[in-house]
């Protein structure tokens, strides 16, 4: 779906952001991790084509995006920010909603049925003609998130989803990237949020220096303890626990724990 | 974030100077070639900032304030010396365009204390610190209010910019065309306003709270974040300027 070959990317000449990235992204929910700084915002800028590589190529669909601007790719890839004050414009919610739909060309009727159908998913449709500024921190985040749901594209990224969610808050964006998997999109994240990644997403990239460290299952990720480290990354709480605890299997559950505890004996 | 002060650290004894001193002088350099309006005082002083900015290290960083100023000047050359009413000797004649000796001397009177100006502000800006020098005016009495008001403005300016550019991201990402033509550029920045003022105004009441509980305005005596900046000899510099101006004062009326 995105093929990334030798990508390198500088904002200035002296320090290097990201150099030689070679990825591969299939419909796989993929976790980006790392420390800040490792690149992982400058990555996803690049795929979206806010910024422009100094090296390398990104093929989307197998489409270069070095000749797109961020707008064009608006119909292939969505991106939703970390920061929902950054990305509210208009003045109710259905409007806000109807923003990217409108801006790609969609027909109104069609733009409408979305952004309700996309409000819906993170229950904010009975509050359609608020003004958006009016919600708590965390209603405008899942606003923002249906903002660009209901745009419909192939590949959804998500910046930092569980930022400022409670528990509640936390379930809704797990159901809503569940929704995106079951309709065949590439979910996508940048998160520190280690047991959501490990609860949610197959696949996991840790990114280290602007380079890619750790890529694989994410049950293999969260077992290479040494070079998790050397990134600055914690496994969860859960995975660490079972490893103290001597289970031989990495464990990414609470669910997963109490199965092996039912049938693991302890050392003598 | 990219910072909106031109200042350039640099060892150098101009560096070395306090603030107050390069802010003395910088009357000091614009007040005595007109007190005393020859064209060899005004060069005199204009040689004397260019010899501090290159002892600074920091003429390049002029180029590109002089590359504006000069552009302006060029247009008041052309003017005083076609059109200044007094103008009566043709200096010379390119095409229909006549130059006349009366204006162009005017023009270069202007032109000269332009200069004159711009480089004494020039070593103060491009040497000091914004912070040294609000902080060594809050120590000469100025009102710790006004000093966070113009400390802020280096803070919030680059700020704003970082914010819009997130903004413009944020559009761009939802499929809003901000690139282009000049239409498409207009369009794009009216839904721009909303989220940086509103994001703004937000900050505002946070900073104003933030200062609040930090004792802000506590009425008792404050300790200064950094260590004085003093320079050995900024009371003989200080000093000689005023009795410089002085005595230039006193050139004019009696001599």
């Amino acid at each position: 779906m995105i093929k990334i070959a030798n990508l390198s990317f500088s904002y200035n000449k002296e320090t290097r952001v990201l150099s030689g990235i070679n990825l591969e992204f299939d419909r796989r929910s993929t976790a980006i991790i790392g420390q800040n700084g490792a690149g992982k915002t400058t990555l996803v800028k690049l795929m979206k084509g806010l910024l422009k590589a100094d090296e390398g190529k990104i093929l989307i669909h197998e489409h270069d995006v070095s000749g797109k601007t961020a707008a064009q790719l608006a119909r292939t890839i969505g991106l939703v920010f970390q920061n929902p004050n950054d990305q509210i414009f208009k003045r109710t919610v259905l409007d806000e909603v109807m923003f990217g739909p409108l801006n790609i060309k969609m027909d109104k009727q069609t733009a409408k049925e979305k952004a309700i159908e996309a409000l819906k998913m993170v229950e904010l449709d009975d509050k359609l003609e608020m003004n958006p500024h009016d919600l708590s921190l965390s209603e405008k985040k899942l606003l923002c998130i249906a903002s660009v749901v209901a745009m419909d594209t192939d590949i959804i990224i998500f910046d930092e989803p569980t930022i400022a969610q409670d528990h509640g808050g936390k379930e809704k964006i797990r159901q809503i990237i569940q929704a995106l998997k079951d309709k065949n999109k590439l979910v996508m994240t940048i998160i520190h949020d280690m047991d959501f990644v490990a609860e949610n997403f197959e696949r996991t990239i840790v990114f280290n220096d602007g380079q890619v460290l750790l890529d694989g299952e994410t049950r293999d990720v969260f077992s290479q303890k040494e070079l998790l480290k050397t990134a600055c990354v914690e496994a969860p709480g859960i995975t660490k626990l079972a490893e103290r605890l001597g289970f031989k299997d990495t464990v990414l559950t609470v669910d997963e724990f109490i199965n092996m505890k039912k049938t693991y004996s302890p050392p003598q | 974030m990219k910072s909106i002060s031109l200042y350039e650290e640099k060892a150098s004894f101009v560096h070395d100077v306090d603030p107050i001193t390069k802010l003395w002088y910088i009357p000091f350099a614009i007040l005595i070639p007109i007190i005393l309006p020859s064209f060899t005082i005004s060069f005199l002083f204009i040689g004397l900032s260019l010899v501090l900015l290159l002892g600074a290290k920091v003429i390049r960083k002029t180029i590109p304030v002089f590359g504006f100023v000069f552009l302006i000047l060029i247009t008041v050359v052309l003017i005083q010396g076609m059109f200044k009413p007094e103008n009566e000797t043709v200096l010379f004649q390119i095409g229909p365009l006549t130059m006349y000796k009366e204006g162009l001397l005017f023009a270069l009177t202007i032109t000269l204390r332009v200069i004159n100006i711009i480089c004494a502000f020039m070593i103060l800006v491009l040497t000091t610190k914004p912070s040294d020098l609000v902080e060594a005016l809050v120590r000469k009495g100025m009102s710790p209010r006004i000093g966070y008001v113009i400390v802020s403005v280096f803070q919030i300016i680059p700020e704003m910019m970082a914010t819009m550019s997130t903004i413009t991201d944020a559009q761009r990402a939802r499929g809003m065309e901000t690139e282009g033509k000049l239409l498409v550029r207009i369009k794009a920045f009216i839904p721009l306003l909303g989220p940086v003022v509103l994001g703004s105004l937000i900050n505002t009441k946070e900073r104003a709270m933030a200062l609040e509980v930090r004792g802000f305005n506590s009425q008792a005596p404050k300790t200064y974040l950094y260590e004085e900046k003093t320079y050995q000899f900024s009371k003989v510099l200080q000093i000689g300027m005023l009795l410089l101006t002085m005595a230039a004062v006193s050139w004019r009326i009696f001599l």
